[in-house]
C-alpha cells in the first residue's frame, strides 16, 4: 500500500504553509514558472496528458473540459473555483484552503494562463468563514508580491482573484447553481446544455473546477503531465484526498494513490481502524450522495473504475464508515433529512419526493412504520424522483437509500415492523 | 447601516463583477454582520445601495441558511446532525445542550443569549461530532460536558463587534 504525499505540498512540507514566503520556500510557484514558460494550447495539453479527473464529484477529464472553452468569443472568459465543500463527509478542500492556500491560487494563475482568463472567483460555503479569511489573508499576500494583479501571467497581462462568500446551501456545490449564486440569484441549477464552459458565468465562457483539483497543477506543470500520469492508473491516474469518519478511530484525510490502495487499508491502516470487537457494516466511500457499500465490497481498490464495478461512486473521496452497532435505516432515514433540508424546491420530483423518503423512514424508525407497505412505497418512490430533475441532488438522495434497501432488506423490513431504537454513539474522543 | 455606508463597503466590490446583481448577497451578509438578523429595514437598504428591489433582496434572503430573516440570539449555536456526527453522538450533544438552555429542541433562548439549531454538516466530520458558533471555526470532537463549558464561556463574553454568521 504505497502512500505518497506527493501532490499537496503541505502534506509533503509536513506544515501549515499560509505565508508566501513559506509557501516559496517550500518551493512554490515554481509550476507557475514552468507554465508561463509553455504557450496556452501546450499548458492546456499538459493538463490532457495528466489525466487529471475533477475531484469535487462528477470525475470528468480537467484537461478536456477546459479544452471545450469557446476562443475567440469577443466575451471575457472566467475561472470560478468551487470551494462549496458541503457534500456530508468530505472536508478535503477545507485542508487544502486552510493550510495550503497557495498552492490553490497558483493552480488558478496557471489555468487562467491555459485558457486567457483575467479574473477568478472563489465561491466559498458561508461555514467556511474561518477558512474563507485565510484565502482573503493568502489572496491579498500574493496581490502585494505581483503574484495577483496587472502583471500577474507576465508583463501586461493581469489576473486576479475575488473570493465570494455563500451564505449556507448545499446545492450551490452543484455548478450551475452556485452561478446563479454568484450572480446573485437564488441558488437553483439551470437546464444544461449550455454548459458552463460555453454560458458560464454571466453568460461568458467559464471553467468551473473543484479546490483538489486546481491545486494539483502546479506540481503537474512543475514534474510533469507524465510524473503525474505514472501515478495510479491509466484511467484513474493521479492521487485523491479521502476524507475518513464515522465510526473509526482516527478520522482525517489521507492521500493516496488511486488503485493501490484499497478501501479496508483506507479504514484499518490509514483510518485507525474500529473500535475493538466492532466490524465495518456499511460504507458510503465517496460522499453521501452515492450507493452504500456493506463488508463484502472491503477490498475493492480505490479508484472510479473499480468502485463502479461494485456500484458506487468515487464521488468527493467523502467516506463515512458505519460499524456494526449501526441501524441502516437510522443511517438512511438522516440522510433523507439531509436531502430534504437541502432540495432547493425548483423540481417537483426532488422538492416532493425527498420529503416523503424522509418521511417514511422516519415513521419506521419512531416504530410507527407500516410493514411492507412503507417498503413497497419506498420502492415506488425511487424512479418517481431519480432521472427527473435538472440536477443529481436527487438522484443522490435516492441512491443511499435504494441501496441500502436492496443491501439489507431484512433490516429495512424488521424496522418497519418493530421500529429502531437510538443505538449507543460512538462517543469517545479518537485517541492517536 | 446607512445606505451610503453600504455604499462605501460595496464601492471596491463593484469593479469585480460584470453584474451589480452579484453584491446582494455580499451587502445582506455585511448588512447582517452589523445586526445579526436582516430585518426589513436591512433589507430595504440592501435594495437602495444595490439598486434592486426589496422583493428581489428578500428572495435572495430567504434562500440561504445562515442568512436570518427572524431575529436570532446574541450567539448562534450550530449543532451538525448529518451522518457522520450523529455516528459519533450529535443527537445526545444537541439535547444536552437544549436541556442546558431550558430549550425544547431547536429555538432562542428567553434572554436572547443563544439561539440553537441543528444544521446539516459544516465540513468538520473528522472532529465529529461538531458544532460552529455563528461561522466560527468548527469545534470538536465534543463530549456533552465540553459544549455546556462552551456555553458558559459564550454566555460570559461580551457581544461580539461583528455577527459573522
Amino acid at each position: 500500500m504505497p502512500v505518497l504525499n506527493s501532490v499537496y505540498r503541505h502534506r509533503e512540507f509536513g506544515d501549515t504553509l499560509t505565508s508566501l514566503a513559506e509557501y516559496e520556500r517550500a518551493g512554490g510557484y515554481l509550476g507557475l514558472q514552468d507554465a508561463l514558460a509553455m504557450t496556452p494550447d501546450d499548458a492546456l495539453y499538459a493538463f490532457h496528458r495528466s489525466g487529471l479527473r475533477g475531484r469535487g464529484g462528477a470525475g470528468f477529464p480537467m484537461g478536456r473540459k477546459a479544452s471545450f472553452l469557446p476562443k475567440d468569443t469577443g466575451k471575457p472568459t472566467y475561472i470560478v473555483v468551487n470551494a462549496d465543500e458541503s457534500e456530508p463527509g468530505t472536508f478535503k478542500d477545507r485542508e487544502i484552503i486552510e493550510h495550503n492556500p497557495f498552492q490553490l491560487i497558483e493552480g488558478i494563475t496557471i489555468a487562467a494562463h491555459a485558457v486567457g482568463c483575467e479574473r477568478a472567483y472563489i465561491y466559498i460555503r458561508g461555514e467556511y468563514e474561518h477558512q474563507a479569511q485565510v484565502l482573503d489573508s493568502a489572496v491579498e499576500q500574493a496581490r502585494e508580491a505581483g503574484r495577483l494583479g496587472p502583471d500577474a501571467l507576465g508583463p501586461g497581462r493581469p489576473f486576479d482573484i475575488t473570493v465570494y462568500r455563500g451564505a449556507g446551501a448545499y446545492i450551490c456545490g452543484e455548478e450551475t447553481a452556485l452561478l446563479e449564486s454568484l450572480e446573485g440569484k437564488r441558488g437553483q441549477p439551470r437546464l444544461k446544455p449550455p454548459f458552463p464552459a460555453v454560458a458560464g458565468l454571466y453568460g461568458c465562457p467559464t471553467l468551473i473546477n473543484n479546490v483538489e483539483t486546481l491545486a494539483a497543477l502546479p506540481p503537474i506543470m512543475h514534474r510533469g503531465a507524465d510524473w503525474y500520469a505514472a501515478m495510479g492508473n491509466e484511467k484513474s491516474p493521479g492521487t485523491k484526498l479521502f476524507s475518513v469518519s464515522g465510526h473509526v478511530m482516527n478520522p482525517g484525510n489521507f492521500e493516496i494513490v488511486l488503485g493501490q490502495t484499497t478501501l479496508r487499508e483506507l479504514i484499518y491502516d490509514l483510518a485507525g481502524g474500529l473500535r475493538p470487537g466492532r466490524e465495518v457494516k456499511a460504507v458510503w466511500p465517496g460522499g453521501s450522495s452515492v450507493p452504500v457499500i456493506g463488508v463484502g465490497s472491503l477490498d475493492v481498490p480505490l479508484d472510479y473504475e473499480a468502485l463502479n464495478g461494485v456500484g458506487t461512486f468515487l464521488g468527493s473521496g467523502g467516506c463515512i464508515v458505519m460499524d456494526d452497532s449501526g441501524c441502516i435505516v437510522r443511517a438512511s432515514w438522516r440522510l433523507a433529512q439531509f436531502y430534504q433540508h437541502e432540495s432547493c424546491g425548483k423540481c417537483t420530483p426532488c422538492r416532493e419526493g425527498t420529503g416523503w423518503l424522509a418521511k417514511i423512514l422516519g415513521r419506521m424508525v419512531h416504530g410507527e412504520g407500516r410493514g411492507e407497505e412503507d417498503i413497497r412505497m419506498l420502492e415506488s418512490l425511487f424512479g418517481r424522483i431519480s432521472g427527473r430533475t435538472l440536477c443529481p441532488l436527487a438522484d443522490g438522495a435516492v441512491m443511499p437509500v435504494q441501496s441500502a434497501l436492496n443491501l439489507f432488506r431484512d433490516e429495512f423490513v424488521r424496522v418497519a415492523e418493530h421500529g429502531s431504537p437510538r443505538p449507543v454513539p460512538m462517543m469517545e474522543a479518537p485517541v492517536g | 447601516m446607512t445606505v451610503h455606508e453600504l455604499d462605501e463597503f460595496l464601492a471596491p466590490l463593484r469593479p469585480q463583477y460584470a453584474d451589480p446583481r452579484s453584491l446582494i448577497l455580499p451587502a445582506l451578509k455585511h448588512v447582517q454582520e452589523e445586526t445579526g438578523w436582516l430585518p426589513p429595514d436591512a433589507m430595504a437598504t440592501v435594495a437602495e445601495a444595490t439598486g434592486f428591489s426589496q422583493a428581489y433582496v428578500e428572495s435572495i434572503a430567504t434562500f440561504y441558511d445562515r442568512l436570518y430573516v427572524e431575529p436570532v440570539g446574541r450567539r448562534v449555536i450550530n449543532v451538525c446532525v448529518t451522518l457522520s456526527c450523529m455516528l459519533r453522538g450529535s443527537d445526545e450533544i444537541f439535547e444536552h445542550i437544549a436541556d442546558y438552555l431550558g430549550l425544547d429542541g431547536e429555538g432562542t433562548t428567553d434572554d436572547g443569549m443563544f439561539t440553537l439549531h441543528k444544521v446539516q454538516c459544516i465540513g468538520a466530520c473528522d472532529r465529529a461530532p461538531c458544532l460552529q458558533v455563528d461561522a466560527g471555526e468548527q469545534i470538536g470532537p465534543l463530549e456533552p460536558a465540553d459544549a455546556t463549558c462552551l456555553i458558559d464561556d459564550l454566555r460570559d463574553e461580551p457581544a461580539p463587534a461583528r455577527y459573522c454568521r
